[in-house]
């Protein structure tokens, strides 16, 4: 039990440093690390009212659900995931480019799939964040499809995912980690800009 | 007869008439172009783990043990095996979209490193099933490094 403890502490200093270290370094060259996407989004192609509508519906969602991770809220995930998954079920795609149709259909099923399963498992923080990691992304590329309704930052969090990297999607630019909640509340960094 | 024993008798009928129903099983003999096993490169010893643990439930053939030809047993199975196929087929996995395989490796991974599959009463009744501290490695090893593969 003690050589657990010991081990156990020993991890977690190391994962602190590291990721400590990493966001010295992200620090130092954080003027390039940001990739403004503020130039080629002109050629991202707008969406009619509806459609847009419920691109809005859906991203304010996901920033509901993400921000009920912030909290450590299991239970307000989970009805954020539910909303989400109502949100798809709910687009109106019918004035879509067959491009952007192509964009939205390929995420769609994934995406559902993810918001539904954190709406079924509240209670169960750690699955419902598994779950979050790959939602992040597709929601990204969702709004790289389609375009942002408003914007975005994308931040990374090289510890989340078991060490292997997360990022997600935030209205503000501040670090709040979604994925560690007051674990580790200040772990990521602005990759993106997306306006 | 007592009222008891007409109880009993009348559960006895009840039990014996629904051995009767056998649903049609989930055996479709054939292994799909779209298997796990030929979509992906999988080495042997890695495949035989994911047959073994999850196939019977996460697949279009399920290996039937004779108590599952008794009712309510079989009720209960198919359901498991119903639910199972809704999550993931390994039999039709090559027709989902790459974004979708992604996933579902993931989240194999995952619920093979919470423990959460196979899950644990399906395993305290198939020995085969039962992955040892060194089968998960193997496993979440490959699917990982089968997911950066995808990237």
């Amino acid at each position: 039990m003690k050589k657990q403890i010991l081990i156990m502490s020993a991890f977690m200093i190391g994962t602190f440093a590291a990721c400590s270290q990493d966001k010295h370094e992200h620090h130092e060259k954080k003027e390039d690390a940001i990739v403004k996407t503020n130039a080629d989004t002109k050629q991202t192609p707008t969406v009619n009212s509806k459609a847009s509508a419920s691109i809005r519906e859906i991203v304010t969602k996901y920033i509901d659900l993400k921000n009920a991770f912030v909290n450590d809220n299991s239970n307000q995930a989970a009805s954020a995931g539910k909303a989400l998954e109502s949100a798809f079920k709910n687009f109106d795609k019918k004035d879509l480019t067959p491009d952007q149709k192509k964009g939205y259909e390929d995420v769609q099923d994934d995406a559902r799939e993810h918001a539904e399963h954190i709406g079924a498992n509240g209670g169960n923080i750690e699955h419902q964040r598994e779950h979050f990691v790959m939602l992040s992304k597709d929601i990204y590329d969702l709004i790289k499809a389609l375009g942002s309704p408003q914007p975005l930052n994308k931040m990374f969090c090289p510890m989340a995912n078991d060490g292997k990297g997360a990022f997600w999607l935030s209205e503000y630019k501040e670090v709040k980690n979604p994925y560690f909640g007051k674990k580790m509340m200040t772990c990521g960094t602005v990759k993106e800009e997306i306006k | 007869m007592g009222r008891i024993k007409k109880i009993l008798f009348a559960i006895l009928v009840v039990i014996i008439a629904i051995q009767f129903i056998q649903p049609a099983r989930n055996k479709s003999g054939q292994v799909l172009q779209t298997d796990f096993s030929t979509t992906y490169d999988i080495p042997q010893d890695i495949f035989t783990l994911v047959k073994n643990a999850c196939y019977d439930c996460h697949s279009n053939n399920t290996y039937y043990p004779w108590y599952s030809y008794l009712q309510p047993i079989r009720w209960q199975l198919d359901k498991h095996v119903q639910n199972g196929k809704k999550h993931l087929n390994l039999s039709e996995f090559g027709s989902l979209s790459s974004r979708k395989k992604n996933s579902r490796l993931k989240e194999m991974s995952n619920s093979i490193k919470d423990g959460t599959m196979p899950i644990s009463s399906y395993a305290s009744m198939h020995k085969n099933a039962r992955l040892t501290e060194k089968d998960r490695e193997l496993l979440i090893d490959w699917l990982e490094k089968t997911i950066a593969g995808l990237k």
